[in-house]
C-alpha cells in the first residue's frame, strides 16, 4: 500500500511570509495604514507560518524549522508590539523597534549564509531580505527617507519568497517542474 | 496713620497686581503664546516618536491635550502630500494640501513644509481663520518633521494669531529654545 500523500509546509510558510512582509510595505511606502499588517502579522505572518515552521520538524528540514518558526514569531512579536503601543503597554519607540530591527538582521545573516547552499531562489530571496532588513535599520537610525526604497526592496523579497511558494505547488499540480529554482549559489 | 507717600505706593501696588492679575486671567484664556507653540509641537513630535502611528487619533481629537487656548496641533504628510491629523477641520484630514492657499496666494503647506526640514523647524505667517472666527486673521505656524517607526516622518505644526511679531523674531527664539547653551554669551 502506497504512503499517504504528505503536503508541503513551506507553501503556507512562504505564503504567510510572502503576503504580510507585502501589506507592511504597502504601509512603508505608504498606500495605506497600519491596520492590516497587525491583523495579518498576527494570523497569516505570525500563527499559520509559525504552525508551517513546527511541521517543518518531521519532515527533517532544519532551515524551514527555524525560518519559518522565526519569521512567524517575528510577525506575531511586531504586531503586539504595535498593539502594545496602542494601549500603552511597555511602548516601543521608534529607536525600540529600530533595535529590534537590527537583532532580526543578524539572525537573517545566518540563515542568509545557509540559504545560499539550497538553490538560487532561496539565495536570492533571503539576499534581498537581509539588504531589506539593513535598509529598515538605516531608516530607524538617522535615514528615515530610506524607509521607501525598503518598501520596494521588501516587495520584491515577498515576491521571490511567492515564486518558491508557487515553484513548490505547480510542481505538484502539473506533476512537473514549471518554475525553475536555480543552481545553489555555494556548491558543496 | 498712614503717610501720603505710603498710601500712594498702596494705591499704586493695588493697581500693578490688578493688572498683572487681569493680563494673567487674559492670557490664560485667551491667546496661545508661541513658546506654548514649541512646547506643543515639540510635545507632539516626541509622542508620535514614542507611540507611532498610534498616537495620531489624539491629533484628531478636538477634546483631546493638543488643542489648548485658541490654538491646536495639525499634522500632515509633506512626500504623501495629505493632510494627516486636524482636531478643527476633520473635512481635511486624508485630503492633498499643497495646493492649499491664503487669501494672498501663498501656498501655505509648501512653505510649512519648507520650514519643517530644517533642524529645529520653523515658523511661517498666512492668513487662516481662527476657531469660531468668521473671518480670517495673521498666523504664524511652527513646523517640525515627527519621526516615526516605518515611516519617512509627518510634519507636525501649530500657531499663534497675531499681527505684529515676525518669522525672523520666532525663529530667533525658537532657536533659543532649542539650544540655551548657543546663547550664553
Amino acid at each position: 500500500m502506497d504512503q499517504q500523500k504528505q503536503g508541503n509546509p513551506a507553501v503556507v510558510g512562504l505564503g504567510g511570509f510572502g503576503l504580510t512582509t507585502m501589506v507592511l510595505q504597502f504601509h512603508n511606502v505608504g498606500w495605506m495604514g497600519i491596520g492590516p499588517v497587525i491583523w495579518l502579522g498576527l494570523i497569516f505572518g505570525g500563527l499559520a507560518q509559525m504552525i508551517a515552521g513546527f511541521q517543518e520538524k518531521s519532515t527533517g528540514n532544519n532551515f524551514g524549522y527555524c525560518a519559518f518558526t522565526a519569521y512567524g514569531a517575528f510577525w506575531i512579536s511586531l504586531a503586539l508590539l504595535l498593539i502594545g503601543n496602542q494601549f500603552n503597554i511597555y511602548v516601543s519607540s521608534k529607536t525600540d523597534i529600530g533595535w529590534f530591527l537590527v537583532a532580526w538582521t543578524l539572525f537573517t545573516a545566518i540563515l542568509w549564509v545557509g540559504a545560499l547552499r539550497i538553490h538560487g531562489a532561496m539565495a536570492t530571496t533571503f539576499t534581498l531580505l537581509l539588504i531589506g532588513f539593513i535598509l529598515l535599520d538605516l531608516a530607524h537610525f538617522g535615514y528615515p527617507q530610506l524607509t521607501v526604497v525598503a518598501g520596494y526592496e521588501l516587495m520584491v523579497t515577498a515576491l521571490a519568497a511567492w515564486y518558491m511558494m508557487a515553484h513548490v505547488i505547480f510542481a505538484d499540480v502539473y506533476g512537473r517542474s514549471i518554475l525553475p529554482v536555480g543552481n545553489p549559489w555555494i556548491k558543496a | 496713620m498712614y503717610s501720603i507717600r505710603k498710601l500712594a505706593r498702596l494705591a499704586l501696588t493695588v493697581t500693578v497686581t490688578t493688572i498683572l492679575s487681569t493680563t494673567t486671567a487674559i492670557a490664560d484664556e485667551g491667546a496661545a503664546t508661541p513658546d506654548e507653540v514649541v512646547t506643543k509641537v515639540w510635545g507632539a513630535a516626541k509622542v508620535l516618536q514614542t507611540k507611532g502611528a498610534s498616537a495620531i487619533p489624539s491629533l484628531n481629537n478636538a477634546d483631546g491635550p493638543w488643542v489648548w487656548k485658541d490654538s491646536y496641533v495639525f499634522a500632515f504628510d509633506c512626500r504623501l502630500d495629505r493632510m494627516v491629523a486636524h482636531p478643527m477641520r476633520p473635512d481635511l484630514v486624508g485630503r492633498p494640501i499643497m495646493q492649499v492657499t491664503d487669501n494672498n496666494g501663498k501656498r501655505i503647506f509648501k512653505e510649512l513644509c519648507d520650514a519643517a526640514k530644517h533642524k529645529n523647524g520653523g515658523w511661517v505667517d498666512y492668513q487662516w481663520t481662527k476657531p469660531g472666527a468668521g473671518q480670517t486673521s495673521r498666523k504664524l505656524s511652527y513646523a517640525v518633521t515627527a519621526d516615526l517607526a516605518f515611516s519617512t516622518g509627518i510634519q507636525v505644526a501649530a500657531g499663534v494669531y497675531d499681527e505684529t511679531l515676525s518669522v525672523e523674531q520666532l525663529n530667533k527664539m525658537t532657536e533659543q529654545l532649542a539650544d540655551p547653551g548657543s546663547f550664553d554669551h
